[in-house]
């Protein structure tokens, strides 16, 4: 299994939904639910944390394009 | 030099409305009303149902204003102006645009000189500022590049950001505002500025240029942002350009349109993946794609967590169910097995009184008849035995000894017939007391009978 780190946004979002069209067909298997379940938890924290940033790091990226100190 | 003497003796002079009074009587002259004159639009704004704007004629470099005059339309006039132009260009009758109109000059002596429109012909505004942008369309889409910008996809997702925009400008602060400190759900916008001169003749050169910066790093960036702020647009003519839209359809990146307000269309509408009216609704655009992004994981998130639960509940009903019959089927399995082995026991007595007892008896009496057999057995052989010790007794040697017979031996042997013993052989009888040795003389055969 690839490493959610390797992936593109697109890629993980992909593999997501597939986990997720899986679950919902497959006659749910409680052994590869638990598989399935972590490496979604897994992927959907890597794109949550690409997608979004924490108030420190918004203000720090905030700062690099202060239209005041582009000048 | 003036001096009071001057003043007090002029007696012509007159008082400013009388001035303005003559002004007014020269101006209202056959030459200045209803002329058709053509110009720009500038600051068009509608109060109280009039219609009040600023006509401009500019210089060739479209920039150095060489004229300008205050004008309106009444009310009366202005609904059908306004319907009618839009019905025949598809345009609001807006800031920038070029126009012929039929003007009246007028002199108030309190509000000055002003121009009454009375008419409008839409031909020339079309046949000059929308045939051009047609032409440019018409040019763009023979080249085949017209749809290029249209048809890109956002990438997902959309959070990198290069900006083409004029440095401290209010559009771009708008932008930046909108998109950080606006920004409840957190977005990872990263932003940079390629600065650009936005307004004038030189906004569509230098606006290529940052285009071309940006392609040259495109991977870096998700998409363009080109925005201007509001304030006057009455250079907007400056976008209607054919290069700028051409490398704006040439964009290897999704283009984003803010440059004005709502009534400001340039041909970069047209050829940009998205219009938007100000660089706020730019960031708006982006803030919302993305916010489309989030909500796609959530509904992700939730379908995993809703089969989850489903799928865990399922097998924990099951296990309660499996549990439940566990506790119970140990104890009834003890005590079919208990009943199964009193059952045994009981009839493994059964068996023992049935099947033993007899044959206990039987063993018992055949003891008792061996033991009593044997006894009389035993007592039979016991008085054979005495019967024949006494024979014994009589028959025995020691017995004829004591009745006078003796047993004659040669060398230790008994000897019955005399014929084998020769004369002088020794020989030893056995008396009841005592032994003889002598030796033979001579014998003699006994007669048979």
């Amino acid at each position: 299994m690839i490493d959610v780190k390797d992936l593109t946004y697109s890629q993980a979002v992909g593999e997501l939904e597939g986990i997720l069209r899986k679950m919902q067909s497959d006659d749910c298997d409680i052994d590869s639910l638990a598989a399935m379940t972590r490496r979604a938890a897994e992927l959907l924290a890597e794109c949550r944390s690409r997608l979004t940033a924490t108030d420190e790091e918004l203000r720090a990226i905030l700062a690099t394009v202060n239209p005041q100190q582009q000048q | 030099m003036i001096g009071s003497n001057e003043i007090t003796s002029r007696h012509d002079r007159i008082t400013l409305l009388q001035l303005q009074q003559r002004v007014q009587s020269l101006v209202a002259v056959p030459e200045t009303q209803n002329v058709w004159v053509t110009a720009e639009l500038s600051d068009v704004a509608e109060r109280g149902g009039h219609c009040y704007l600023e006509l401009i004629q500019k210089d060739h470099d479209g920039i150095t204003a060489l004229a300008k005059a205050r004008a309106m339309i009444w009310a009366n006039n202005w609904r059908y102006i306004s319907a009618d132009f839009q019905n025949q260009t598809g345009q609001r009758f807006a800031t920038g645009l070029k126009v012929m109109v039929r003007v009246s000059a007028s002199y108030h002596p309190l509000y000055g000189m002003s121009l009454v429109i009375s008419a409008v012909d839409p031909r020339y505004t079309m046949g000059d500022l929308l045939q051009r942008r047609r032409e440019i369309l018409a040019r763009l889409k023979a080249m085949g590049v017209l749809e290029m910008n249209r048809s890109l996809d956002f990438p997902s997702p959309t959070l990198r950001i290069a900006v083409v925009s004029a440095p401290g400008a209010a559009g771009f602060g708008d932008f930046v505002n909108q998109l950080y400190r606006s920004n409840d759900l957190r977005i990872r916008f990263t932003v940079r500025l390629f600065e650009s001169v936005m307004q004038g003749e030189k906004a569509p050169r230098s606006i290529i240029d940052s285009l071309g910066r940006i392609a040259i790093q495109a991977d870096q960036w998700d998409c363009v942002v080109i925005i201007r702020g509001g304030g006057s647009t009455s250079d907007l003519s400056a976008f209607e350009d054919f290069c700028l839209a051409e490398a704006v359809a040439n964009c290897p990146l999704p283009v984003i349109v803010g440059i004005g307000h709502e009534r400001d269309v340039t041909v970069l509408d047209y050829v940009a993946r998205e219009r938007v009216k100000t660089p706020t609704a730019a960031a708006e655009l982006l803030t919302a794609m993305a916010a489309g992004h989030l909500e796609h994981l959530r509904d992700i998130a939730n379908g995993v967590l809703r089969i989850t639960a489903d799928c865990i509940g399922g097998a924990e009903r099951q296990l309660a169910l499996a549990g439940s019959m566990l506790s119970l089927a140990p104890e009834s399995a003890v005590s079919r097995a208990q009943q199964r082995l009193t059952g045994a026991l009981l009839s493994l007595g059964g068996i023992s009184s049935r099947v033993l007892t007899p044959q206990h008896m039987r063993i018992n009496s055949l003891l008792h008849g061996m033991h009593s057999a044997v006894g009389m057995l035993l007592q039979r052989r016991t008085s054979r035995l005495a019967s024949m010790a006494e024979l014994l007794a009589a028959l025995s040697p020691e017995a004829t000894l004591r009745r006078g017979y003796s047993i004659t031996r040669v060398a230790g042997r008994c000897v019955t017939d005399a014929s084998s013993l020769a004369p002088g052989t020794e020989i030893e009888t056995l008396l009841k007391n005592g032994t003889i040795i002598s030796s033979i003389s001579s014998t003699s055969q006994t007669e048979k009978s």
